[in-house]
């Protein structure tokens, strides 16, 4: 009787131990891969009423890390909507959490792309112009 | 000894489970009693906000057994009185088998005294739904309105339903404005109306937006945009003397308020939305509206905010706006 006890425990001492997690996650609660890659895939930018503003496709340069985007005329840069497509288990800093302010033309704003090893940091800059 | 615990261990456990099991089961469905008197049900049919001179509409339904006699009269009793157009309907309604209401007539035509509406049955029935419909009185704006549903059947007894209490948005609804470029192209929102070249000078301090059309450069199209705006979005437009205001506008598309485009029944804008929304750093201008696109509106005086709904645009420059108002 006693080793049907003793197995009843082991059984449970690995279910637990199966429980447990094997990758890190970083401050924000996302894996931490293996992955080195770190680009901007894809830049959209929305005005107040969720739909495009830009006139046509942006321009990402992954060397010169800057992604150029022309908006139509009358768009309301005090209140866009940016959107980046990155490369996997990549993350942005800072994080878009709302509605951005691209009004300052001549400062264009600067996101950080950070890769999924959280050891490469790369910094867009966003030109947007009319 | 230790065999014996564990076993008393296992039993222990297995009457566990077995409670827990029976706890779950589901109790017998209950034939309910059938009526034995004169009973009767309401609901509310109408969704959404209720808007001064919009109407709310309920269906009330009375019945009693055929042996105890017929339905004399249904009336409704509201804290405040309804405004013109409140009646009780003097028809019944079933569905038929295609899905139609079909009218039945059953009294005749309601009467309103003050707060009372009331039909008198004329036909022997002994159940009936009766629709009654409510227009918002301009004085319930704000407050909250409760109903008293009552019938009367003919052996002497009674039934009544309480509904309600229902707020009153402090909202304006004002919908189908007609406005064309370099004509009706004056929006005020303290009006809710659209002035033209004729009669806009007259009303200069009160309009807060222009409505024009451009077909170059593609991107500009229909536009609503403030007297006071970047000439630039406002080309070739001269104003009439005094119209300087500054409205604050913030686009939005999908925004299809039932009540001001009447589809897609569901979305409802209410006075909480006017409360919060913060539209400290909207532009003064919103080009490039189409058709179901809206815009919010703040007033320069910062006395009302508002709703613009393009029910429709035409290509010629001319649009069908309809437009909910907020009294800050």
């Amino acid at each position: 009787m006693y080793s049907k006890i003793l197995c009843s425990f082991l059984v449970i001492s690995v279910l637990f131990a199966g429980c447990k997690k094997d990758l890190p996650v970083d401050e924000d609660g996302l894996l931490i891969t293996g992955r080195a890659e770190c680009y901007v895939g894809n830049f959209e930018l929305l005005g107040s009423d969720f739909v495009t503003v830009r006139s046509k496709a942006a321009v990402i340069d992954t060397v010169a890390q800057t992604i150029n985007v022309e908006v139509l005329f009358g768009t309301d840069l005090k209140n866009v909507y940016p959107q980046f497509s990155l490369a996997s288990d990549c993350k942005l800093e800072p994080k878009i959490v709302g509605k951005q302010d691209f009004s300052d033309l001549a400062n264009p704003k600067t996101f950080t792309v950070v890769s999924g090893n959280r050891l490469v940091r790369k910094p867009y800059k966003v030109i947007v112009k009319f | 000894m230790y065999p014996l615990l564990i076993n008393r261990f296992y039993a222990l456990l297995i009457i566990s489970f077995t409670c827990l099991i029976a706890s779950c089961k589901k109790e017998e469905y209950a034939i309910p009693d059938p009526v034995s008197e004169l009973t009767n049900d309401c609901i509310k049919r109408t969704l959404g906000p209720n808007i001064a001179t919009m109407p709310i509409e309920f269906a009330y339904a009375m019945a009693l057994p055929k042996s105890k006699g017929k339905i004399i009269s249904a009336q409704v009793e509201a804290s405040i009185a309804g405004g013109t157009g409140t009646y009780l309907e003097h028809n019944s309604y079933f569905t038929n088998p295609s899905g139609q209401d079909v009218p039945v007539r059953v009294g005749t035509p309601s009467v309103n005294d003050g707060l009372t509406t009331k039909v008198n049955f004329n036909v022997d029935t002994n159940a009936a739904t009766l629709r009654y419909y409510y227009t918002i009185p301009e004085e319930a704006r704000g407050k909250t309105v409760t109903f008293t549903f009552s019938s009367t059947a003919s052996d002497g007894s009674s039934a009544s339903y309480k509904m309600g209490p229902y707020t009153i948005s402090k909202m304006d609804i004002k919908r189908n404005l007609a406005v064309s470029n370099g004509n009706a192209a004056y929006v005020s929102i303290e009006d809710m109306a659209v002035y033209n070249n004729t009669t806009a000078p007259a009303n200069a301090a009160k309009i807060d937006l222009v409505y024009l059309f451009r077909a170059t450069p593609t991107t500009f199209l229909h536009a609503l945009v403030s007297p006071a705006a970047d000439a630039q979005y406002l080309p070739g437009v001269t104003l009439p003397a005094g119209v300087n205001r500054s409205t604050k506008l913030r686009k939005v598309f999908n925004l299809q308020d039932y009540n001001l485009a009447r589809i897609n029944v569901g979305l409802y804008i209410e006075d909480r939305d006017f409360q919060e929304i913060n539209l400290a750093d909207a532009p003064n201008y919103a080009i490039a509206l189409r058709a179901e696109a809206g815009t919010w509106i703040q007033t320069t005086d910062n006395k009302y905010r508002a709703y613009i709904y393009l029910n429709s645009v035409n290509a010629n420059g001319s649009a069908v706006i309809s437009m909910l108002r907020y009294a800050l």
